[in-house]
């Protein structure tokens, strides 16, 4: 085969599987005879959403911004305090191993405290979003801010360099590749993080719906709302993604040449 | 030659400052406590003249980096004392350029970048030093590759590109760990030569750690001798060949007498 249709063909593998497996549960609705009430055809499962869009495009608004703030709010308070822990060596015997012991609580334990605590409203959902994105990014910084090696330390304090210029020429950006990994991995569990606070207590936003319409025996509207959660995960994690693709290409690249 | 160019420019200050005396005194380096403790090197006494090449040869873990980090002033010595120039060394020394062992290239830099880092972090402008920049990437032959990232280079690429982050402020003390180690043989002569041609023309005091025999006869004015560890001088010995170091020099049977001379040292103590 020429090149580029092959290229095209290993490109369209994935999509091709994916379209397969929707087709699969269209047709095994009707050979299995699946009641409405348990499952749907992902084509009813258009039809009624479209039904009921302005509502789930409201929820999907609710949830995004309790989302985004939430993971936010993780990343401005998360790098600061790892760069405190990594540079004040009393915070480094005290708060380090406090927040080392709590990454062993579940933190969505701690949302219907919150829910009652706060009431239905936007902040305990965004403070509970905040929890589960806190850690791995306050971690992940105050590993990366860490590892720096020791002949790049050494190289730093031979040239006389004053604290502040070592810090912007090699420890930020030696800890940036960490950083990533930090806020990619709350990138995921934030949408998980609103959508359980919204279970527990809500009156509006996709977990919400998801609840709700699970008690009305729709199956067909919770997909749905399923289906726009992982979108909004997805978005989100595709901004990080981007975002560290403009902030250091030099890793991305070295990564693709470790890889080949 | 390209290395022409590697020359100190007539910079007053930089004259003014010439080149260092290091004088080593009753030196030694202990790592670790108790049960643990690791005595690394010395007691040392050792005094490298202004302008001298002065090479360490000596058996793998006798403390031949340990001695460079103590000279720049990176670490203390657990006891004695080490003059540059006259002053003892309390902390870092920034008129020292050394090269690490391990390279020190960041890798979100490109070759040219990771030279100017040198620039950057003494507070100095890398745009005023452009030229001088261009003259070390050619002298080492990286020019065509002045644009690329450190992991699209080759050991060999890297290692080159260390050199001349070590040697682009022009110290007046030259520290180098095993600088060709990763050199293929070919790239290595010709480094050598450059190296030479460098120290011939501006002579810095240079203190250099290599594992080569016929290098250290080859580029230095005094070899001196490492025992194993904990490492002390076995002997200094004056290289009384001429200069440069050229191919002739090199077949000559006073170099072969003196790489001889040394291999019988480290046969007698059981490392070679
Ligand atoms: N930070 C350290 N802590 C404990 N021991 C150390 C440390 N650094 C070096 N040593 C010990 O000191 C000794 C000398 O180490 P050094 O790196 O100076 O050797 P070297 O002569 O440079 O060896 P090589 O030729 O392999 O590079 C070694 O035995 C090593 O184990
Ligand atoms: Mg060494």
């Amino acid at each position: 085969m020429p090149l580029p249709v092959r290229q095209a063909a290993r490109l369209a593998t994935f999509p091709a599987f994916l379209a397969l497996l929707i087709l699969l549960w269209q047709k095994a609705i009707d050979w299995l005879a699946i009641p409405a009430y348990i499952l749907q055809k992902p084509s009813d499962i258009v039809i009624n959403a479209w039904a009921d869009l302005p509502r789930l495009m409201s929820y999907t608004g609710v949830t995004a911004l309790e989302t985004l703030l939430g993971y936010a709010a993780a990343i401005v308070l998360g790098v600061p305090i790892g760069l405190a822990i990594v540079f004040l060596p009393i915070l480094r015997r005290t708060l380090y191993p406090l927040l080392v012991s709590l990454e062993m609580v579940p933190k969505i334990a701690f949302a219907p405290l919150f829910i009652a605590w706060l009431g239905f409203g936007l902040l305990p959902k965004m403070i509970i979003v905040f929890l589960v994105c806190f850690f791995p990014v306050v971690l992940n910084a105050i590993a990366g801010f860490s590892a720096l090696s020791e002949e790049l330390t050494r190289f730093a304090a031979a040239t006389g360099a004053g604290f502040w210029r070592a810090f912007l020429k090699i420890r930020l950006p030696a800890a940036l590749p960490q950083c990533f990994v930090g806020f990619k991995f709350a990138a995921v569990n934030a949408t998980v993080g609103a959508t359980i606070a919204e279970f527990i207590g809500s009156d509006q936003g996709l977990g919400f719906y998801i609840q709700v319409q699970t008690g009305n025996m729709r199956p067909d509207l919770a997909f749905a709302a399923i289906f726009l959660l992982t979108l909004l995960g997805l978005a989100l994690f595709g901004a990080v993604t981007l975002v560290e693709r403009l902030t250091i290409p030099w890793d991305i690249g070295q990564r693709r040449a470790r890889q080949s | 030659m390209a290395t022409a160019i590697l020359e100190r420019q007539a910079d007053p200050a930089l004259e003014a400052r010439g080149a260092c005396h290091l004088s080593i005194q009753g030196v030694t380096k202990r790592f670790g406590t108790g049960a643990k403790e690791v005595h690394a090197f010395g007691p040392v006494e050792l005094t490298i003249e202004a302008g001298s090449f002065v090479s360490l040869l000596g058996p793998s873990g006798c403390g031949k980096s340990t001695l460079l980090l103590m000279l720049a002033g990176l670490i203390p010595p657990t006891s004695g004392r080490i003059e540059i120039a006259g002053t003892p060394v309390t902390g870092v020394r920034t008129d020292v350029g050394i090269m690490f062992q391990d390279n020190t290239l960041v890798p979100w830099r490109t070759v040219r970048g990771n030279i100017a880092l040198q620039l950057e972090l003494r507070g100095l402008d890398p745009a005023r030093h452009t030229r001088r920049i261009d003259e070390l990437l050619a002298a080492v032959a990286l020019t065509d590759f002045a644009g690329r990232y450190p992991y699209e280079l080759s050991g060999g690429m890297q290692q080159r590109a260390a050199f001349c982050q070590t040697m682009v402020h022009a110290p007046p003390t030259v520290l180098l760990d095993e600088p060709l180690g990763k050199l293929d043989a070919m790239t290595r002569e010709r480094v050598r030569r450059d190296l030479q041609e460098l120290w011939m023309r501006s002579r810095p005091t240079v203190v250099l750690v290599t594992h080569s025999i016929e290098e250290a006869v080859q580029l230095s004015s005094q070899v001196c001798l490492i025992t194993p560890r904990p490492g002390r001088v076995h002997e200094t010995i004056p290289i009384d060949l001429p200069w440069p170091r050229d191919d002739e020099v090199k077949k000559s049977a006073a170099f072969a007498g003196y790489v001889n001379v040394i291999g019988d040292v480290f046969r007698a103590y059981g490392v070679m």
